[in-house]
């Protein structure tokens, strides 16, 4: 089943979350690597996240456009309001970070001169013009907007597991390709 | 008639000092052309690989003495010198590296030169330079083609060469790996010359 429907995510939306978010572990894994290694060495770690990067920005993009094409799942019946308003926020807000954290690092590398190659396979444009106060800003922004991502998907992940383990329903099975338990929401 | 090799005569001596005149003067007309690089507008740059990507960097600082004439190229000749300490690929944490000893070397090297005394011609306004490049304490002969359009009293020189970095030691202890950095570098020039 390719598509969503009402009760379920469908094989692709599942496809698309779950390499997101090993791409996202490995991306944070990367980054720390190369903090602390010689230029040699850390230019090629860097432009290994920088593709990686690059990857996850369009995945992202595909991503929403295939959302934008499908049913949402429902939200459980009887879901306090204040939890969905924090679900519809915090989905959003990480639909959002997935395509503009590599952008900004994309920009970033721009501002320092350092073309972003996809696997050394073909270059993309450069974004911005080489300017040392620039690439401080892209810099730190998109350093927070990393942390933004980490501190949402944990909520989001502990939120999941909330449903699953405390009030038992379908809300993290909808996202695994396992059948439902039925007569639940 | 039996006079001797050398007159003393006073028109032998004109002649002989006409003679003398016009060689000098067709010596200087044969000459090549003197020219005078204008720095600010004229440009050397060059471009690496790294992971992939291609970067570009200019040397800010460097002298060209140009002789060149496309109709005299026996007495043409280049010689540039580059002040290595210029370069500039608009990142700080690059250039300091480029300066590095494992890869130029400003402390000991601080200038690059190209000498060139062979020119022929490959077409239209289009020339191959087969000359000597100087990096660090390597020289090796690397040939450049250019192109030299001649107008309104001034001319461009502009033209490519192709170099592999670590045959000129520019890439120690590890920079000897070219995997991440490429061995390969492009140069490029763009010379505005004025008569000199």
């Amino acid at each position: 089943m390719l598509k969503n429907t009402t009760q379920k995510y469908g094989g692709l939306a599942q496809l698309f979350h779950w390499v997101i978010v090993i791409l996202i572990i490995y991306q944070f894994y990367l980054a720390n690597k190369a903090e602390d290694l010689p230029v040699l060495k850390k230019i090629g770690v860097l432009a290994q996240h920088k593709s990686i990067g690059m990857t996850i920005f369009a995945l992202a993009l595909l991503r929403l456009a295939w959302r934008l094409m499908n049913p949402v799942p429902a939200v459980p019946a009887g879901m306090p309001r204040w939890q969905r308003i924090g679900a519809h926020f915090s989905h959003g807000a990480l639909y959002a970070l997935i395509m503009v954290t590599p952008l900004f690092g994309w920009m970033m590398s721009s501002a320092r001169n350092y073309s972003v190659s996809w696997f050394g396979v073909f270059t993309f444009p450069n974004l911005v013009k080489p300017d040392k106060a620039s690439y401080e800003f892209f810099l730190t922004t998109h350093h927070w907007l990393a942390y933004a991502i980490f501190a949402i998907a944990v909520l989001h992940a502990l939120a999941a597991l909330k449903h699953h383990f405390v009030d038992r329903d379908n809300v993290l099975r909808r996202m695994l390709p396992v059948k439902l338990k039925p007569g639940r929401p | 008639m039996s006079t001797p090799t050398f007159s003393t005569s006073r028109s032998f001596t004109v002649r002989l000092i006409a003679a003398a005149s016009l060689t000098c003067a067709l010596g200087l007309a044969l000459a090549a052309t003197q020219w005078l690089m204008q720095p600010t507008q004229s440009k050397l740059s060059f471009i690496g690989v790294q992971a992939g990507a291609e970067f570009e960097g200019v040397f800010k600082k460097f002298t060209a003495d140009i002789k060149f004439d496309p109709k005299d190229l026996a007495t043409s000749r280049f010689d540039v010198k580059i002040d290595v300490a210029s370069v500039d690929t608009q990142d700080g944490e690059r250039d300091d590296t480029i300066k590095s000893a494992d890869l130029f070397d400003v402390k000991k090297f601080p200038s690059s030169r190209y000498v060139a005394d062979k020119f022929t011609a490959a077409g239209p306004n289009k020339f191959t330079a087969t000359g000597k490049l100087t990096i660090r304490d390597v020289t090796r002969d690397v040939p450049v083609e250019f192109t030299f359009e001649d107008k309104d009293g001034g001319a461009w020189l502009k033209g490519t060469a192709k170099i592999k970095r670590v045959a000129f030691g520019v890439g120690q202890g590890d920079w000897q790996d070219t995997s991440t950095v490429s061995d390969d570098v492009k140069i490029r020039f763009a010379l505005l010359l004025k008569k000199g």
